[in-house]
């Protein structure tokens, strides 16, 4: 199944926004459901990045990467990272997965690897 | 708009406490009161963060109330994450100012060692962007990692300005009978001998654990009083002189320049044109150092220092006891500890303990204008205050 993750398009401005937000941050407007979806591109380059000793408790691994990637349309997002050796603004390709499991769910969201 | 200013202070220890999170906040409070001489209130704050889901408890401020035998005030809990304990002297202040109320009594507690480390930071964690930043197992140290890294590339901090920080502020923390850390430590330890890597492992690269405040329970309080009413009481008048509160988004990456604070840098201005003062005219000041990296962002990002020179500053001393403007004199967060709800209204208390000349071995000659920075989310919620000691 293809998964994506959606950029939030204003109706009125053409400003996009990732994660969803009610009311457009650039030009205000406070109509209702006055955006359209795009999915948010996949390539990008690593802005920074972590790599994390001390986990949640669902998390059954060692360490986790996270990373803050620009996206080639020049939005941000957050994302894990599944890279051995990290570096600041090297090029990610991301793909959706699973990042988090819990006894009855699993959560969707975007990790990258080396381009 | 009346003056308001503080006429009680209250604090416990920080550490891990074995009593229910309403004791803790009553003990605080009790202490406030009584050294403001107060047995009646008009309007009660409680400051925490987690009771509902740490300690199963809600409605806080109602039981706090009662606990005190303060019936028929007014109480309300004040959540705002980290920076709840600022907010809830905010709202304590805009209640005196506003003519409203005439004594307020602002608490601050926490107990996070009621769960374990785990919990803990997983607990604070769901202050974070629940789709775009929660799920994918980000924690406060993460945030505060990733904004490290860029910061040490831009502006050419390095892990031995982060121990700088640590050093400072937990060997600071000697000189406070109520901060949490009570150990002294050295950059050999931390950072230089063969047994730092064991000593001070990676939490988040790249930051360590003697980068990162303790988890710790504890309380603290204030009583904010009328200028009618401190003068009554005769406690040193010590004034609430500005405050300003910031936001910013809520996920970190949507910031334009990721390595601005822009929350704080306006609640910062905010809180010094309402006081109409500059930040070179501040004695001493109470930053929120949750993380080392903070303390030297904060710094810039204030006013202290321009920006990309906290950790010059650093090296000089200018922020140690005896600099230019001593910056956590009782430890900060990072030695003191940091029971969220708790951390905001404790910065105050050190701050009024300090313009009354009261700090001891850790005391600011002089010290007349102070200054508590509270930083919430990640950057994303920030009050600032500043107090000038009248004579």
């Amino acid at each position: 199944m293809d998964r994506n993750i959606y950029a939030y398009v204003c109706r009125r401005c053409g400003a996009s926004h990732y994660p969803f937000r009610m009311v457009c941050k650039e030009c205000k407007q406070n109509d209702f459901f006055e955006f359209d979806t795009v999915p948010l591109p996949r390539t990008g380059s690593l802005v920074t990045w972590t790599r994390v000793h001390n986990l949640p408790a669902q998390y059954e691994v060692a360490t986790l990467g996270i990373g803050i990637v620009e996206l080639e349309n020049g939005m941000r997002m957050l994302g894990q990272l599944e890279i051995d050796e990290p570096e600041i603004g090297m090029a990610v390709v991301g793909e959706v997965d699973v990042v988090r499991r819990e006894p009855y769910d699993s959560y969707y969201g975007m990790v990258f690897r080396a381009a | 708009m009346r003056d308001v200013y503080v006429a009680g202070i209250g604090i416990t220890t920080f550490t891990r406490l074995e009593y229910p999170l309403v004791e803790i906040a009553s003990y605080a409070s009790m202490m406030a009161l009584r050294d403001a001489g107060v047995t009646e209130v008009d309007q009660v704050y409680v400051a925490n963060m987690g009771s509902p889901r740490v300690n199963h408890q809600t409605a806080l401020a109602s039981a706090v109330v009662d606990s005190l035998s303060l019936m028929p005030a007014g109480a309300a809990a004040i959540e705002n994450g980290p920076a709840s304990g600022a907010a809830a002297i905010k709202a304590g202040f805009q209640a005196v100012a506003s003519g409203m109320d005439d004594v307020v009594l602002v608490a601050g507690a926490e107990r996070m060692r009621e769960v374990n480390n785990l919990e803990a930071t997983d607990f604070v964690a769901t202050l974070t962007h629940p789709l775009a930043e929660y799920i994918y197992g980000v924690t406060l140290p993460a945030h505060a990692a990733m904004f490290t890294r860029l910061y040490m590339e831009r502006y050419g901090v390095t892990e031995r300005h982060l121990a700088m920080v640590s050093v400072k502020n937990q060997n600071a923390a000697l000189a406070n009978e109520w901060a949490h850390l009570q150990q002294p430590i050295t950059i050999e330890g931390i950072l230089d001998s063969p047994e730092a890597m064991t000593n001070n492992p990676y939490v988040a690269e790249p930051l360590r654990f003697f980068d990162a405040c303790p988890v710790s329970d504890g309380g603290a309080a204030l009583v904010l009083v009328s200028e009618e009413k401190a003068r009554e009481l005769g406690r040193p008048l010590v004034r609430i002189s500005g405050i300003g509160q910031a936001t910013d988004t809520h996920a970190v990456f949507e910031r334009d320049e990721p390595t601005d604070l822009l929350a704080v840098r306006k609640a910062a201005n905010d809180a010094f044109a309402m006081a109409g003062i500059t930040p070179q005219d501040v004695d001493v000041a109470e930053l929120h150092d949750a993380f080392t990296i903070l303390e030297i962002v904060e710094s810039e990002e204030v006013g202290f220092f321009p920006r990309g020179e906290g950790h010059l500053a650093l090296e000089k001393g200018e922020t140690a006891l005896g600099g230019t403007i001593p910056i956590n004199v009782g430890g900060g967060l990072k030695g003191r500890g940091h029971p969220v709800g708790a951390t905001g209204v404790a910065q105050a208390w050190e701050i009024v303990t300090q313009l009354r000349g009261d700090g001891g071995t850790r005391q600011v000659e002089g010290a007349r204008v102070g200054f508590t920075c509270n930083f919430g989310g990640f950057g994303n919620n920030v009050v600032c205050c500043t107090f000038v000691r009248e004579s």
